[in-house]
C-alpha cells in the first residue's frame, strides 16, 4: 500500500494539522491515500469571500518536501489568481518553494491570498482586468459567486 | 588554368583575363599592396621568409590577437585566480569571494567596485552574512526543519546563518536545485525568512558525488554564460571557450578546434559581410530557398515564354495559358506537335527516357534559364553562396584527408620530412578560408545597391579576380601534387612546387585579405574617386586597364601610392608580376623566373 513508506515528516505533519489546526482551515487525509487532503478555507472576515466555505483538494508528491504540495480550489471562485479550474497563482508553490514550508503554511498563505488578491500577478486575465478597472463591482461579482457557489450547503 | 606553368608570367600575360597575379606594371597584386600601404612592407617581409615554416608566424603578427582560446583548464584557472583575487583583496573566504562573483557575473572591477561603496548592501543582496542569525545548537538534540526528526549536533549543518537542517535533507535539498538546473549557483538556506547564500563548502560536504559533478559543470559554465567577455564555441561537441578583448576590432575568431565563427553574433566567421548583413542574409536563405526549391522541384518553365508551371494533375500533355498556348511534352519539353505513338503516346515519353540517359537535360542549364522571374537575381547569389560554401567543406575533408593520409605517404615518396611539407597544409587551410571569404562576398554583392554601378562594377572584379586566383591554388593544391603524390620516387621537381604552392598560397592570402579590407570599408575608394573616373594610375587594384579591362576596372585606386615601391628598405625588391620578395642581388625572380 501506498502509505507504508510515508515520510515521517508527512505522518507529523498530519498528526499537528489534526491536532491543532490552523483558524479557518481544515485539512484531513484522504483514507485511502495519506498523500492526498481535502481541505477546507472559510472566506477570511473583511473579504468578499466572507461567509464562504472552499474546497480544495492538496496533494504531496513523491518528491515532497523538496518538491511542492499541489493544490487547487474545487469551489469555483472569483478571485484574479485563480482560474476557472481553481489553479492558483502563488510564488511558493513554485519556484518559492522550500522544503521548510509546510502544508499549514501553504494553506495559510493561500487564506491571506483570498484577503488580498492581487491582480499585478494575474491567472486570470479577465478577472485581473475587471479588479483593476473596477474594484467595486468586482468585489461584488466576488461575493455573489461566494453566494452562489460557496455558501456551504 | 589547366597547366602547371601557368605560374610562368610569360605564358600568363598573354591569357590575362584570368590571370590577376600578372599584368606587368598593372599588377593587380601589387596594386592590392598599395591599398594599404603600412601594410606593404610587411607584407614583403613575409614573402622573404615563403620557403620556411613560419611564415605563418608571421602572417599573425600582423594582426594583433584580440582574443584568447580557453579550455576548461583554462576556464578553470583563470576562475581560481578571479576568486582568490577578490578573497584576498576583500578579505573574505574564497567560497564568499566565488558567491559574490557569480552574483556580479565575474566582473571582478564591478564586485570591487559595490563592495567598497556599500558593503552592507551587497552582504545584504548576495545573502552573505557577517554572523549568525541563529545560535547554531550545541550538544543537544535538534529538530530538523524539513524531516521534523531529531539530530544531535555532528549530524545538522547549517548556512551562515545557523539555521539547523540535517544532512539527508540538505543533500536532498541541494540535490533537487542541482537537478532544477544552473539556479543551483545561486542557493540560498531552505527557511523561507532567510536569505543566507549556500556555498561551494556546503556542496562539498553534503552533495552526492554525482551531484557535486554536475554543480561543477554548471560553476565552469557560468563563469562562460554569465561573463561578458566570454563565449562558448558554437561548433557541436567543442569545448572551448573564446575569451574576446570587446571592442578590438574584427569579431572573427578561429577556435582551436578550427572552427571559426564570428564571435558577436556566433554565426560562422563571415568577414567582410557584417552581422547584421548576415542575420538577414540567413533569414532570407530559409525563407526563400524554401520558395525557390519548391519552384524549382514543382515547376518546369514553359519551353516557349519561360514562365513557371506546375503540373498538378493529368496527363504529360501541356498546353500553357493564354497568351502563350504552346502545348509541349511535360516530361522531354519538347512540341507536342512531335509526339504520337511512336514516342510513347500520353502517359511516357521515350524521347525523354533517351535524353536523359544520354545526359542532354541539364539541370543547371534549365535552371539558368528559369531565371526569369524575380528570383533570379536571388538564386544567382545563393547559388554561388551554397557553392561555395559546398566547396569549402569539400576543401576542409581533403585537408583532413591530406594530414590524415597523404602527408605521410608523400613524405615517404618524396623523402621529405613531414615537418617540410607544411606548406601543403597552410596551402589548404588557405583554400578552406578563401572559400569562406568568397562566400560571403556573394551575400554581400546582393546587398550591394543596384544603382551603385562603379562600386558593384568594382567589387565584381575584385570578386573575379579573387575567384580566380583562388581556382589557381585550389588546382595546384590538389591535381598538381597529385603528380608527386603517384611518383614512383623523388621527384627532382618537388622543390619547384614547393615554392610555387607556397608562393601561391602567399599571394593568394594577401589578395583575400586586401580584398576583405576593401569590401569591409564598403568600397570607400570608389567613393573617393567618383564614380566612373579612370585614374591614370597604374598602381591599382583593377588597373589592368592596359589589358583592354578598363571598363571593369574604373574608378579603383589607391589611397596612397607608394612610388618605386618596387624596392623596400631592407633592399628587397618585389617582382612585378608575383610580388615574390627577392634578395637585392637577384636579377631574375626566384619564384617566376621573370627578369627585374
Amino acid at each position: 500500500m501506498a502509505n507504508s513508506n510515508l515520510p515521517r515528516r508527512i505522518i507529523k505533519e498530519t498528526q499537528r494539522l489534526l491536532s491543532e489546526p490552523a483558524p479557518g482551515i481544515s485539512a484531513s487525509p484522504s483514507e485511502d491515500n495519506m498523500r492526498y487532503f481535502n481541505v477546507m478555507i472559510l472566506g477570511p472576515t473583511q473579504s468578499p469571500y466572507e461567509g464562504g466555505v472552499f474546497k480544495l483538494e492538496l496533494f504531496l508528491p513523491e518528491e515532497y518536501p523538496m518538491a511542492a504540495p499541489k493544490v487547487r480550489f474545487l469551489t469555483k471562485i472569483y478571485h484574479p489568481n485563480i482560474d476557472k479550474l481553481g489553479r492558483i497563482c502563488l510564488d511558493i508553490l513554485k519556484d518559492k518553494w522550500s522544503p521548510a514550508l509546510q502544508i499549514r503554511t501553504v494553506l495559510l498563505s493561500i487564506q491571506a491570498l483570498l484577503s488580498a488578491p492581487n491582480p499585478d500577478d494575474p491567472l486570470s486575465e479577465n478577472i485581473a482586468k475587471h479588479w483593476k478597472t473596477n474594484e467595486a463591482e468586482a468585489v461584488e461579482t466576488a461575493k455573489e459567486w461566494t453566494r452562489l457557489y460557496a455558501s456551504g450547503a | 588554368m589547366e597547366s602547371e606553368d601557368d605560374f610562368d608570367m610569360q605564358d600568363a600575360n598573354e591569357s590575362a583575363d584570368d590571370d590577376f597575379y600578372s599584368g606587368g606594371e598593372d599588377d593587380a597584386v601589387a596594386g592590392a599592396y598599395t591599398m594599404d600601404s603600412d601594410d606593404a612592407d610587411v607584407a614583403d617581409y613575409e614573402f622573404i621568409d615563403n620557403d620556411s615554416d613560419d611564415s605563418d608566424d608571421l602572417a599573425s603578427h600582423r594582426h594583433q590577437q584580440n582574443y584568447t582560446v580557453l579550455s576548461e583548464a583554462d576556464i578553470r584557472q583563470r576562475q581560481e585566480d578571479d576568486i582568490t583575487r577578490i578573497s584576498t583583496v576583500l578579505s573574505i573566504s574564497k567560497v564568499a569571494a566565488a558567491i559574490l562573483l557569480r552574483y556580479y557575473k565575474w566582473s571582478v572591477s564591478k564586485v570591487h567596485d559595490e563592495w567598497f561603496a556599500d558593503e552592507e548592501k551587497v552582504r545584504k543582496a548576495v545573502g552573505l552574512l557577517e554572523k549568525p542569525v541563529i545560535k547554531f545548537p550545541d550538544g543537544r538534540e535538534m529538530t530538523c526543519g524539513i524531516c521534523f526528526d531529531s539530530y544531535t549536533c555532528d549530524r545538522l549543518h547549517a548556512a551562515t546563518c545557523g539555521h539547523p537542517f540535517c544532512d539527508s535533507c540538505w543533500a536532498g535539498y541541494i540535490g533537487t536545485a542541482i537537478n532544477d538546473g544552473p539556479g543551483c549557483l545561486m542557493l540560498r538556506c531552505p527557511d523561507p525568512s532567510c536569505a543566507a547564500a549556500v556555498g561551494q563548502d556546503m556542496m562539498n560536504e553534503l552533495a552526492s558525488d554525482e551531484d557535486k559533478e554536475k554543480h561543477s559543470r554548471y560553476f565552469v559554465r557560468s563563469y562562460v554564460e554569465d561573463n561578458r567577455k566570454t563565449k562558448w564555441c558554437p561548433a557541436p561537441g567543442c569545448d572551448y571557450a573564446v575569451d574576446f578583448i570587446v571592442g578590438s576590432g574584427s569579431y572573427d575568431v578561429t577556435c582551436r578546434c578550427s572552427y571559426g565563427f564570428c564571435w558577436n553574433c556566433t554565426e560562422e566567421a563571415h568577414r567582410p559581410v557584417d552581422c547584421s548583413t548576415v542575420a538577414k542574409w540567413i533569414l532570407k536563405n530559409s525563407a526563400e530557398s524554401e520558395n525557390m526549391n519548391w519552384i524549382l522541384a514543382n515547376s518546369k518553365p514553359c519551353p516557349k515564354c519561360k514562365r513557371p508551371i506546375e503540373k498538378n494533375q493529368g496527363c504529360m500533355h501541356i498546353t500553357c495559358t493564354p497568351p502563350c498556348k504552346f502545348e509541349f511534352c511535360w516530361l522531354c519539353l519538347g512540341a507536342w506537335s512531335d509526339h504520337g505513338e511512336r514516342t510513347g503516346g500520353f502517359y511516357a515519353c521515350n524521347r525523354y527516357e533517351t535524353a536523359k540517359q544520354e545526359g542532354v537535360y541539364d539541370e543547371a542549364e534549365k535552371r539558368r534559364e528559369m531565371a526569369k522571374n524575380s528570383l533570379e537575381r536571388y538564386t544567382h547569389y545563393y547559388e554561388r553562396w551554397a557553392t561555395n560554401q559546398s566547396s569549402r567543406q569539400k576543401a576542409l575533408a581533403d585537408l583532413q584527408q591530406m594530414q590524415t593520409v597523404h602527408l605521410e605517404k608523400l613524405s615517404d615518396i618524396q623523402c621529405q620530412p613531414e615537418s617540410q611539407l607544411k606548406f601543403i597544409t597552410e596551402a589548404w587551410l588557405q583554400i578552406v578560408e578563401c572559400r569562406r571569404v568568397l562566400k560571403w562576398t556573394y551575400a554581400y554583392g546582393f546587398y550591394l545597391p543596384e544603382h551603385e554601378h562603379a562600386k558593384r562594377q568594382f567589387f565584381e572584379y575584385l570578386q573575379g579576380e579573387a575567384e580566380s586566383g583562388l581556382e589557381r591554388l585550389h588546382q595546384c593544391a590538389e591535381k598538381e601534387l597529385q603528380v608527386y603524390l603517384n611518383a614512383e620516387g623523388p621527384s627532382k621537381d618537388f622543390n619547384e612546387f614547393r615554392t610555387k604552392l607556397a608562393g601561391l598560397t602567399s599571394v593568394t592570402r594577401n589578395y583575400f585579405e586586401n580584398l576583405v579590407r576593401a569590401l569591409e570599408n564598403g568600397l570607400s575608394d570608389v567613393d573617393a574617386h567618383g564614380a566612373c573616373s579612370r585614374t591614370g594610375s597604374s598602381k591599382t587594384l583593377g588597373g589592368a586597364s592596359s589589358k583592354g579591362r578598363g571598363g571593369r576596372s574604373k574608378g579603383s585606386t589607391s589611397r596612397s601610392s607608394v612610388p618605386n615601391r618596387n624596392t623596400d628598405d631592407s633592399g628587397h625588391w618585389s617582382c612585378e608580376y608575383c610580388t615574390f620578395a627577392n634578395i637585392k642581388i637577384a636579377t631574375v625572380c626566384a619564384m617566376c623566373q621573370q627578369r627585374r
